[in-house]
């Protein structure tokens, strides 16, 4: 993807990540579908949480892990899906859980384990990595793969 | 199936554990196509069991919510259509409601009544929900998860070390071979709402403890078990698994115990409850079962039987009997919802 371009964040903190999805939520768009791909543990649904917050649409405490429950939706009607598919490992599951349906909807979709659809999703979309760049530091590294890269602030220039 | 409110004629569960463990806890069962196969012979097989049929069903329920909507709509559509063609009434249930009411529908079975208003913990591998019950529809949630569920931390530890989902089970049975207090895991400190739940820090800790040891080859061999043999026995379980290993189980078990009675030791504190209801698959863990009921809690404690902690549908019969004795049914235009609400409409 020649036109990818990353910005690239550090938090050492569950309020730091809250902040950086606060800020990441004001360059998504009704539609938007974005891909949260990191070990376990390293932030994705913090992160999620920061995103719900920014939107505006839930509170964090309200944001919990969706692993069992497949999909959470904030907002009535849904303004957000928050989906995981760490129990997902074929396509054809991918499928039966409805989320082509959620993909078409108006909603910001935030996708924990989001690596299962590379490939297999339209472009444009968001990919979000988490990673642990030390002990107690999280990288977040975010890009876009559509031509038209909006401008996100990150910490490092 | 369930007569008048706490007999169970039948209960018949459309479990595809083997489908799941094969692949490592994936989800057909919360899919709305293995659903829709199932529901014509599940709901086939509890008639016989119960010896009736449909002719003699009173009413008819089904889970409103939450959940899965497109797994959710198979069974409502199914209980509407039924309550439409017989003429019966439809009452749409609340799932967390449902768990609940287990206990009640098994207390009332033996005869006794669950002393209100009580202190009720929900706890699966999707909802770690604390609630005051002061009666049938009349619960106020205190607390909840704000990451990973109780259910969902063990099925992660599990699935880190190499052993079957769920990993509740699995890892109740070792941590009886382990040393509890072996790794000092720190207990969350929640800001905000005292009664709300936290175990992703645990879960991420675990993690790095296991990244720290060299647990590799062990991991292997309890997978390389898990290939030859379908369902191992604890023996089995035993030889791949070392001491360091079953020390962390018991450790990460009780930290989680821990947390789970904290939370309740707390709300007991600030009064007014008379009896404690822990239901939901959670509720199955031996260890959890031993530790509130060593008297720790200073309030009776009531758990459901094991076939009824995990999800089942003789709980949302009862609660719906119940609902029906009130005079209250659903209308068939009731759409499912997703996530957790307090009053279902």
């Amino acid at each position: 993807m020649p036109s990818e371009k990353s910005w690239v964040f550090h938090s050492q903190s569950e309020q730091e990540t809250i902040a950086i999805g606060e800020r990441l939520a004001r360059e998504l768009r009704p539609g938007d579908v974005v891909l949260l791909i990191g070990e376990l543990g390293a932030g994705k649904t913090t992160l999620a949480k920061g995103i719900v917050k920014g939107l505006g649409v839930a509170n964090p405490e309200e944001v919990a892990s969706p692993t069992f429950t497949l999909v959470h939706e904030y907002g009535e009607p849904p303004a957000v899906y928050h989906v995981d598919l760490y129990r997902i490992d074929t396509p054809a599951e991918l499928e039966t859980i409805g989320l082509d349906e959620v993909v078409r909807s108006d909603a910001v979709i935030l996708v924990e384990w989001g690596e299962r659809l590379r490939g297999l999703l339209r472009e444009p979309y968001w990919v979000i990595e988490l990673s642990r760049a030390a002990e107690d530091v999280r990288e977040i590294r975010v890009s876009y793969t559509g031509t038209a890269a909006p401008t996100v602030a990150s910490d490092s220039g | 199936m369930v007569e008048d409110g706490s007999k169970i004629l039948a209960s018949v569960v459309a479990s595809q554990l083997d489908v799941h463990e094969k692949y490592g806890g994936v989800v057909p069962e919360l899919a709305s196509r293995a659903h829709l196969r199932a529901i014509v012979p599940v709901v086939r097989s509890a008639l016989e069991q119960a010896g009736t049929s449909y002719q003699e069903l009173g009413a008819v329920a089904a889970t409103q919510g939450p959940g899965l909507i497109g797994s959710l709509l198979v069974g409502l559509t199914f209980a509407k259509a039924l309550s439409f063609a017989r003429g019966i009434p439809f009452v749409g249930v609340d799932h967390l409601e449902a768990h609940i009411h287990a206990v009640s529908l098994e207390a009332r079975a033996r005869g006794e009544e669950i002393p209100l208003p009580a202190l009720a913990l929900v706890v699966s591998g999707g909802h770690t929900h604390l609630f005051e019950v002061h009666g049938p529809e009349d619960y106020r949630l205190l607390g909840r998860t704000r990451d990973d569920a109780a259910g969902e931390a063990y099925d992660k530890v599990a699935k880190l070390l190499g052993f079957p989902y769920p990993g509740g089970p699995i890892i109740d049975a070792l941590a009886a071979y382990g040393n509890p207090n072996a790794i000092p895991f720190s207990l969350a400190r929640m800001k905000g709402n005292p009664l709300d739940f936290s175990f992703s820090g645990l879960k991420t800790a675990v993690l790095r403890w296991v990244e720290s040891h060299d647990l590799s080859a062990e991991i292997q061999a309890r997978r390389q078990l898990r290939e030859r043999v379908k369902r191992p026995t604890l023996e089995e379980w035993l030889q791949v698994t070392s001491q360091q290993t079953l020390d962390l189980l018991a450790s990460f078990q009780k930290t989680v115990i821990e947390e789970l009675l904290r939370r309740l030791e707390l709300a007991a504190e600030q009064g007014g409850v008379r009896s404690i209801v822990i239901s939901g698959g959670v509720a199955a863990n031996r260890g959890l079962r031993r530790a509130a009921e060593s008297g720790r809690l200073s309030f009776p404690v009531y758990f459901p039987s094991l076939a009824l902690s995990t999800d089942n549908a003789a709980m949302v019969a009862a609660l719906a009997f119940e609902k029906l004795k009130r005079g209250v049914s659903t209308p068939l235009t009731a759409k499912p919802y997703a996530s957790f609400r307090m009053s279902p409409s």
